[in-house]
């Protein structure tokens, strides 16, 4: 299904991808639970050094595909290929792959410098070679102060860093990571997801991140694989997963999206014109497989939809004007950087715009009042499936 | 102390009002006092001062029917000469040892399979309350129940004899040490299972598939994983063990059946022949030695330290 193609850099970052080193190749890969199918028939490509980002919400697939990969979980069907290399029946130790787990899984009873030695340890490395990668993956991540201390001893972001050492001190070729952002408070959050991506550039080597996160996601990934009911719903760059979604499911998930369920009515000069919940929306028709009189969802972007005071109250939707609707703001949401303005049809359709704060048209309207809204042809999305 | 007293409330305070503030506070320390008061009386009724009572009455002159109130070193000094004491205490701490190191070869592996190989909380715990059925019953019926067990005709060596493995009964097996010991092993060894068990069920199934994602093996997780994260558990199940172990005398008496001994034993006898003094001292150097091996077990097991 969604197979990813992409083999040029994203233009994020500047270092090309360590091809061929890393690369992940899953074909058909299925997991059963007991009735249900956690993950079902995954096609995906992760090219090597890349830094991919499984996104969905909890109970998706997304933390069982990473089982699968690190090798805690059996594939039931399918084929995974790490370089070429069918890698299922490989157990987690021989794969060139190490994790790093939800809540870390750190060795509370050993030291820092312990926990990092011990994949070493147990590949047999003698005392004090292992003593020196150790104490090298230690400096790399600026944990030599912490050496000696217990994990219990550490903040959660030194934590995490420590976790980081211990599955990078092996020198994987991929790294899979596991809602690793999701111990830290907020602020914490923002830093290391800089230093996540920060570190996998300067590693060369494949990243693959687990998060029911939206906005990390699009902050971090080179790639963003969107995640529902163990199918893989869309692939892409992060701005062409948040421009484009693909289908209802990924419309929602990736926030602030103006959904109408609609049918078309026209198809002519390239656009679509689609009527539903008091509104008419035209869009490009650049879309494969769409026939006058089919149902359809349409969705528009919070911040593609601009707003001004409505100049008296005529009538609401008028068909020769697609793209514009006058409706009445319930609520101005001022949340610093932007204003998110919540508005209504009188058919009660909600309706959500978001300004820059900088953007100062917004600075007129008052609650209660009716308000112009308006986006453009290039911004409606149709969403198919 | 009191924050009941508001600005407003001094105001007008009047001289009836001392006495509710003081009973405010009466009823607020004597709840605490309350709670507090019950489990030291009963630490002082039924631990301190028997202990005393027995250390001093250890140190009075024995009589034929009791003792004077004198002060000797005798009784210690008797202990000490006996051969048969010393040999009595040394298969004493024996036999507590044998039982310990025993139960716990054998209950690590219950906990083991009890805590990580059974997959659901469930059945973890029917099986756990399964291994404990044997509990319901009075533990002398228990030491009892070895008796048909072990005894000259009994299932034991019958099935030994049948089968030809030997082509006499088995002396051995009933009144001697071996088999106080293995009732001993019997009747303790959930003492060791579920501090363990709870240690195992405490560890977080991801330091266990972290251990694996580093290409640890079974044999590596059990040494750098579980038996570190064990120790507590251990060390507690050691000196439930350790201690039961030490203060035997019914066991020894009905296993046994006279051809061994334990310094509770000894201490029995002692009482019968109404040697209280005797008694005390006996019973005073099996409480050091008890203590001692507690204390051992404590600082070799770092408990304190926790993880």
């Amino acid at each position: 299904m969604a197979v990813m193609t992409q083999e040029q850099t994203p233009a994020v970052g500047s270092a090309a991808p360590d091809r061929g080193k890393g690369t992940v190749v899953l074909r058909g890969v299925t997991k059963r639970f007991e009735g249900t199918t956690a993950v079902d028939h995954v096609d995906l490509t992760v090219p090597g050094g890349s830094y991919v980002v499984l996104l969905g919400p909890s109970g998706c697939g997304k933390t069982t595909l990473l089982r699968m990969l690190g090798g805690h979980a059996t594939i039931d069907e399918g084929e995974f290929l790490l370089d070429g290399v069918r890698t299922n029946d490989i157990p987690p130790a021989r794969r060139d792959i190490s994790t790093v787990f939800q809540h870390y899984g750190l060795f509370p009873h050993k030291s820092v410098r312990d926990n990092v030695e011990f994949g070493l340890k147990m590949r047999g490395l003698p005392r004090d070679a292992r003593r020196r990668r150790a104490d090298d993956a230690l400096e790399f991540l600026d944990l030599t102060p912490m050496a000696d201390r217990r994990p219990s001893q550490l903040s959660g972001g030194q934590q995490q860093r420590v976790a980081l050492a211990r599955a990078l001190v092996t020198e994987p070729t991929v790294l899979l990571l596991d809602e690793p952002l999701g111990d830290l408070d907020r602020l914490l959050q923002l830093r290391m997801r800089v230093e996540l991506r920060a570190l996998q550039r300067r590693l060369r080597i494949t990243f693959i991140h687990v998060t029911h996160n939206q906005e990390e996601a699009l902050a971090i990934a080179d790639q963003i694989v969107v995640m529902q009911d163990g199918r893989i719903q869309q692939v892409g760059r992060p701005r062409d997963v948040y421009r484009r979604p693909a289908n209802l499911f990924t419309s929602g998930f990736m926030g602030d999206n103006n959904v109408v369920a609609g049918q078309v009515s026209a198809i002519d000069d390239g656009h679509v014109r689609v009527e539903g919940d008091g509104l008419t929306l035209l869009a490009r028709h650049d879309a494969t497989g769409v026939a006058v009189g089919q149902n359809l969802h349409a969705s528009v972007r919070a911040s593609c939809v601009s707003a001004e005071p409505a100049i008296g109250s005529g009538d609401t939707t008028s068909p020769e004007r697609p793209n514009q609707v006058t409706a009445t703001l319930i609520f101005l949401e001022y949340l610093g950087d932007i204003v998110k303005l919540h508005c209504r049809l009188p058919n009660g359709q909600a309706i959500v715009a978001k300004r820059a704060e900088t953007d100062r048209t917004w600075d007129s309207l008052v609650e209660g009042e009716p308000v112009r809204l308006e986006w453009k042809t290039e911004d409606v999305q149709l969403l198919l499936a | 102390m009191s924050s009941s007293s508001s600005p407003e409330a001094v105001a007008t305070a009047r001289p009836a009002r001392p006495a509710s503030e003081s009973r405010l506070r009466l009823a607020a320390g004597s709840a605490w006092a309350l709670l507090l008061a019950f489990p030291l009386a009963w630490l002082l009724a039924f631990l301190i001062i028997p202990v005393v009572v027995v250390l001093v009455v250890s140190f009075f002159e024995p009589t034929l029917s009791g003792f004077n109130r004198v002060f000797t070193l005798e009784n210690y000094l008797l202990l000490a000469e006996s051969d048969a004491f010393i040999r009595t205490l040394g298969n004493t701490i024996l036999n507590a040892l044998i039982t310990t190191v025993v139960t716990f070869l054998l209950g690590f592996w219950v906990a083991y399979y009890l805590a990580l190989v059974v997959p659901d909380l469930r059945r973890k715990f029917a099986l756990f309350i399964i291994a404990l059925a044997p509990f319901f019953t009075s533990f002398l019926i228990r030491a009892i129940a070895w008796i048909p067990m072990m005894g000259r005709e009994g299932l034991l060596n019958t099935a030994l004899l049948n089968l030809g493995i030997t082509s006499q009964p088995l002396d051995f097996l009933l009144f001697s040490d071996f088999a106080v010991r293995v009732a001993m092993i019997q009747l303790y060894l959930l003492f060791m299972v579920s501090p363990i068990f709870f240690s195992l069920s405490a560890i977080d199934p991801a330091i266990l598939e972290a251990a694996r994602d580093s290409g640890a093996g079974w044999w590596a997780i059990l040494r750098e994983i579980l038996l570190p994260l064990a120790r507590p558990g251990i060390v507690i199940g050691a000196v439930f063990v350790f201690v039961l172990s030490m203060g035997e005398f019914a066991t020894v008496r009905l296993i046994g059946g006279g051809k061994t001994s334990s310094v509770g034993l000894g201490i029995q006898n002692f009482v019968t022949y109404i040697q209280f003094p005797q008694a005390a001292a006996a019973a005073s150097v099996l409480v050091l030695v008890t203590v001692a091996g507690v204390v051992v077990l404590f600082r070799y097991g770092r408990v304190a330290e926790g993880l």
